[in-house]
């Protein structure tokens, strides 16, 4: 991607855990994996705005849980 | 904003290498003017194989104008090969919701090949002698490049229409049919392994 900005991140030691563990889990950077987090929440957002609905389901395909952001 | 990338592809008409640009991140507009672009020929190819009797190309359907709307969102980038002022092949990507399948890149993220399809003048399902070669090459390159950029390490994964599939079982691990796909098509993907060996097989 071009034009790239630095901008500081404040993180609470829990935030900062839960950062470090998401990126040993993907293997992925700390900015690689705020950058996914940011387009997976603009798009859902979204799409919960245009009224669409988020699901998750589990894995015996039994029941679905509604989310929203 | 738009860069550009330098690359090459065949010339059919006289089996020469010709200098291509890669046009990384092209806007909606710029996708629906390659549509544009692109549908008249199309339409003619398409016209052309019916009163000749022979079948369609599977995605002769195809509307990337329609297929533009994704780039409202930061998930999704799109590319084109671009030469002799024209664009010769399109690219959309996705850079989330997709994880790795196979052993040793499971739940890791991947890049997703949304969509990918060269011009309507080089496609041989469309016409007999296509214009330029390896569109798809050049495409998937960078394809592995953004995913390098991105940190996947070059991983990429993609749905194959049934007449794409032997290209791709070149190149990636073919994990069959998906049935979690909606249009049930097969699954490919390709490790970090397999995109080094991509990038140095081919030429630039």
């Amino acid at each position: 991607m071009s034009d790239k900005r630095t901008m500081t991140l404040n993180l609470s030691d829990a935030e900062m855990r839960a950062l470090e563990a998401l990126c040993e889990q993907k293997d992925l950077s700390k900015t690689a994996v705020i950058r996914q987090a940011l387009r997976l929440y603009q798009l859902v957002d979204a799409r919960l705005a245009s009224g669409g609905k988020l699901f998750f389901e589990d894995s015996k395909k039994a029941k679905a849980e509604l989310i929203a952001l | 904003m738009t860069s550009r990338r330098p690359t090459r592809l065949l010339r059919r008409s006289d089996e020469k290498l010709v200098q291509a640009e890669i046009l990384n991140e092209i806007s909606r507009d710029e996708v629906i003017d390659i549509h544009m672009d692109w549908q008249p020929e199309r339409l003619a190819a398409l016209k052309n194989l019916r009163s000749q009797g022979k079948p369609w190309p599977e995605n002769w359907h195809w509307d990337w104008s329609t297929k533009a709307d994704n780039l409202n969102f930061l998930a999704y980038r799109c590319f084109a090969v671009e030469c002799e002022g024209r664009a010769q092949g399109l690219m959309m990507i996705a850079t989330i919701g997709w994880r790795g399948r196979i052993d040793n890149q499971i739940g890791k993220p991947v890049l997703y090949i949304e969509y990918i399809e060269s011009a309507p003048w080089n496609l041989a399902g469309l016409v007999e002698t296509p214009r330029f070669s390896g569109v798809g090459i050049a495409l998937i390159r960078t394809a592995i490049q953004v995913s390098a950029d991105e940190g996947f390490a070059g991983r990429i994964a993609l749905h194959s229409l049934p007449q794409s599939q032997p290209f791709y079982r070149r190149y990636m691990h073919d994990l069959g049919m998906d049935a979690s796909h909606g249009e049930n098509l097969c699954y490919f993907e390709m490790t970090e392994k397999q995109a080094n060996q991509f990038v140095k097989g081919r030429p630039s």
